[in-house]
């Protein structure tokens, strides 16, 4: 039973976890420009990160290695810095997109501004990491951050025709109002947000934080397979209720609150106060994801000591690298740039760094000196490699896709 | 790894990253300078559409308020932050020289326009601060003759 409720447990923060501002921004823009179009980019993405992270948990629970490790090992010193320095580019942008996203998620229920709010939410990142325990930090925001599902209330309380949601979701094709080149534009944001790179640094990192061993790969299957592609809904959840209410009414999302706003359209005062929880929750758990994410990815090309599970004085270089990723991050964020345009950068970039990322982690879980005879089947290896295919193309054409539609603007 | 090669990833991964910063920076602007009058109508549109987006935004914003389903602070942030970006609309649109008499018509036409959604999305941001959000429906009603004259701009000219 203990058993059960563990795995249980891990579901529902996968769930819970899996969106940030990433996912809220990229489904409510894509949501109110292209309807449902787009769903199969979610998909896709949702597809590619359920077969990678389930590589990335399995090889940390056999081999105990983390996924920069390996980056290290496979690529080399020289590509293994060129990935650490654009890998460690993204993250920050993320970084500081979240930071803002939690200050706008408070600004919304106190009307305080959300530059003023910056430092504070900065300060709470970093205590939140410095002293609370790394299940209980990644337990706690995600739990809360099932607040989201709010979105599919939504959806279901506005009552859509659901054949005709279904057709448009099935029947992909490109609006009238829009280019080809802003829809694969926006379909790469879509599959950006869900493959981003520091999610693999986060979840491989934290189960050799977990101490994960052999006996914890159904876990990890059943908080991938399970969790994720129901995390995968709520993102597709975010992007119908900005279909259905935003759509019609010609608003185009540049603004966090405008993600909410369905909501408070369609269920009132409780819903709203639901979705800002959620928000804050999503936005904060990535902050501190990110955060780590940072220290991770340093500490381990370099050969540091690095992570909670050690005492601070060992790992002394990793939190500092933690400490000024989030005090940067933070002083980023307080010269008014757009935390909307940020979001819209990283999750776009990341698509261009994600081969980097993803191929050592084939690599290595097809080596048996590391995993044994838990080594990838055929049928995982034809997903993955097809996989690469795709993040390589997407590697190539997402820089001249960004300059030709001007960040997604026309 | 010899400290020369690894100064030199060290160089190319920093250049990497400055370009991928500066062509986002770069990108993140929708109006630049006009030299004709297509060009310049093309960026007047735009920002028409800019406009509607905000518009539409506090419409419904001031809506949802007035039949109770959205509390104080989010109302006013969120309408704040509209107001902030419909300004910045009017101000990027009226700072671009019109290249010809034609498109100065074209400028005071679409100017008139914005100056008067932001007045009227100022109205409903004042009365929001003042806890008024049940008459957010009727203080935000003049947004619909901005709305339509929006729409009729974006339809004559886009």
């Amino acid at each position: 039973m203990k058993r059960f409720l563990a795995v249980f447990l891990g579901i529902l923060t996968a769930i819970g976890g899996f969106v940030d501002i990433g996912d809220l921004v990229a489904n409510s823009q894509t949501g109110t420009r292209f309807g449902m179009n787009l769903a199969w980019a979610v998909v896709l993405g949702v597809i590619g990160i359920i077969v990678y992270a389930e590589m990335c948990g399995r090889v940390a629970a056999l081999a105990g290695r983390p996924v920069f490790d390996l980056v290290r090992e496979r690529l080399g010193p020289r590509v293994g810095l060129a990935n650490l320095l654009a890998s460690f580019f993204i993250n920050f942008l993320t970084l500081t997109a979240e930071l803002a996203g939690v200050a706008i998620a408070l600004s919304l229920a106190s009307s305080v501004s959300y530059l003023l709010l910056i430092p504070f939410v900065a300060f709470l990142v970093w205590l939140v990491i410095w002293r609370m325990p790394f299940e209980t930090m990644e337990r706690v925001f995600g739990l809360l951050g099932l607040c989201l599902l709010v979105f599919a209330v939504t959806v279901w309380k506005v009552g859509p025709d659901w054949g005709s949601l279904f057709h448009t979701a099935s029947h992909p094709q490109v609006p009238g109002t829009e280019t080809g080149f802003t829809y694969a534009y926006f379909a790469i944001a879509l599959f950006g947000a869900a493959m981003t790179p520091y999610e693999v640094f986060f979840f491989s990192s934290g189960a050799v934080e977990e101490r994960w061993t052999e006996k914890d790969l159904a876990t990890n299957r059943a908080n991938v397979l399970i969790g994720f592609p129901l995390g995968g809904l709520l993102s597709l959840a975010i992007m119908a209720s900005a279909d259905l209410i935003l759509g019609p009414a010609g608003i185009d999302v540049g603004q966090l609150s405008q993600v909410a706003l369905p909501v408070a359209s369609a269920l009132g005062r409780v819903g709203l106060a639901v979705v800002l929880v959620g928000i804050f929750a999503a936005t904060f758990g990535a902050a501190l994801e990110t955060a780590l994410s940072a220290g991770y990815i340093v500490s381990q090309y370099m050969g540091w000591m690095w992570g909670k599970y050690v005492r601070p004085r060992q790992a002394s270089r990793f939190h500092l690298v933690v400490l000024l990723s989030i005090g940067a991050a933070m002083i980023f964020g307080l010269t008014r740039v757009d935390p909307v345009k940020v979001t819209e950068y990283s999750i776009v970039l990341s698509a261009a760094a994600l081969p980097l990322t993803y191929f050592p982690i084939l690599v290595i879980a097809n080596d048996p000196s590391y995993m044994g005879d838990k080594t990838n089947g055929r049928f995982l290896n034809a997903v993955a490699s097809i996989y690469l295919v795709i993040l390589v193309v997407l590697s190539i054409v997402t820089i001249p896709l960004l300059i030709i539609t001007k960040g997604g603007t026309g | 790894m010899r400290p020369r090669s690894m100064a030199r990833s060290l160089v190319a991964g920093c250049g990497v990253c400055s370009l991928a910063g500066c062509l986002a920076a770069c990108v993140a602007h929708p109006v630049g300078p006009a030299r004709t009058y297509a060009g310049y109508e093309g960026k007047a549109v735009t920002s028409a559409e800019a406009a509607q987006s905000s518009v539409a935004t506090v419409q419904l914003v001031a809506s949802t308020a007035a039949a109770g389903k959205a509390f104080g602070p989010y109302t006013v942030v969120s309408v704040s932050e509209q107001e902030d970006g419909l300004s910045a609309v009017e101000g990027t649109f009226a700072s671009i020289q019109p290249p010809d008499r034609r498109a100065d018509a074209l400028r005071d036409e679409l100017v008139a326009i914005l100056s008067s959604a932001v007045d009227h999305v100022a109205d409903v941001r004042i009365a929001a601060r003042r806890g008024d959000l049940a008459d957010l429906d009727r203080v935000a009603a003049p947004l619909r003759a901005d709305a339509a004259a929006l729409d009729a701009f974006v339809a004559r000219h886009g």
